[in-house]
């Protein structure tokens, strides 16, 4: 039952995005906002309703699950690329505060510094450095939409489908069998160490124990990478034929031209 | 905290919008941005897991994913810039002549 409830819902958002979309014609907005928020407040209801374990924490889950997936949605639809990337920081707080919610603060600041610090900023630099003046055919229509989001959202159904059966039965683990409401405990236990910094303290030694090769891999990976951006972005500037004389490199400043 | 089926879901969710973003705009920049999206669904699933098995493996892949989009994103803009000089226009369409 609950599966049909889901393709249902999928069906309603894709058509709220297909709205949303910038068309030449001009977006219907408020019909998507109402149609985004309504299905998005059914989304959380179903999965608030499929939990087992109610938890006054799972409120804050539901909220901030809510604004990412409608800031999302409104990343891939606004026309003005500025207003995208603000949007996408809006999605990167929320996915913090939901890793936040699942004991991994570490990862959760990591994000914030790397994505809303870094990432966005080159963003906003790239907007800044190749932004057409007004509104221009390549933000206001789309290419396809109706294509993209069938199959899209064919693929995201299929994945909440299987989700769904495997939700049905505890899983099993090779050491012991937790059932879907994964107990907190696991994580403490997890982390071996009692101290009041245990999960950076855990990630910490995982990082620099039996991930220690990957670290230094990954390090070897952003020089390349920075080799690579100066290399592909490099301006070619024409040396112009000025008229002077070019001296060989070995009479270069031997001679000093007369006053 | 609740079940890791909501997350998977969410993160399931992240990914179909992020891709049709990517799939449906024409503007670099903004599908670049799409790909982000996706990213962020990944790693909510990726954390998910690691809670679900109880270990903390999945959030040193989280955190070796946020190499990967750095790199990503560095090496995708630098290439937004050379093919906004090219064609001093940021559609995607305009490099379909190869197409038939």
């Amino acid at each position: 039952m609950i599966p049909y409830i889901l393709y249902v819902l999928f069906a309603l958002g894709g058509a709220a995005i297909y709205l949303a979309m910038p068309k030449p014609a001009g977006s219907q907005k408020r019909a998507a906002l109402v149609l985004g928020v309504s299905v998005v407040a059914g989304l959380m209801a179903l999965m608030s309703m499929h939990s087992v374990a109610p938890n006054p924490n799972n409120f804050f889950f539901y909220m901030f699950a809510g604004i990412a997936v409608l800031a999302a949605g409104r990343v891939v639809t606004h026309p003005v690329p500025t207003y995208s990337a603000v949007y996408f920081a809006v999605v990167i707080l929320c996915v913090a505060v939901l890793l936040v919610i699942q004991r991994a603060e570490f990862l959760a600041v990591a994000l914030i510094i790397i994505y809303a610090g870094a990432i966005l900023v080159t963003y906003a630099f790239v907007i800044m450095l190749a932004q057409q003046s007004g509104a221009v055919a390549t933000d206001t229509q789309a290419r396809e939409p109706l294509m993209a989001i069938l199959v899209s959202f064919v693929i995201a159904g299929a994945i909440a489908g299987k989700i769904e059966q495997l939700n049905s039965v505890p899983v099993q683990l090779p050491d012991r069998t937790i059932t879907q409401a994964s107990d907190a405990g696991a994580i403490e236990a997890a982390t071996e160490s009692k101290s009041e910094s245990g999960h950076t303290r855990a990630i910490g030694k995982l990082m620099f124990g039996p991930y220690l090769i990957v670290v230094e891999l990954s390090g070897l990976l952003l020089l390349i990478a920075m080799v690579g951006a100066i290399a592909i972005s490099r301006k070619q500037v024409p040396i112009e034929d000025t008229g002077e004389v070019r001296l060989p490199v070995g009479q270069i400043g031997r001679e000093a031209p007369p006053f | 905290m609740p079940d890791p089926g909501s997350y998977i879901l969410l993160g399931a969710v992240l990914f179909a919008i992020g891709m049709v973003g990517f799939l449906a705009r024409r503007n670099l920049i903004v599908m670049f941005l799409s790909t982000e999206i996706m990213f962020q669904g990944v790693v909510l699933n990726v954390v998910a897991f690691s809670r679900m098995h109880g270990r903390l493996s999945g959030d040193v892949y989280g955190l070796f994913m946020l190499v990967i989009a750095a790199v990503e994103a560095g090496l995708a803009l630098g290439l937004v810039v050379l093919l906004y000089r090219r064609k001093n226009s940021l559609d995607a369409e305009s490099w379909s002549a190869m197409s038939g």
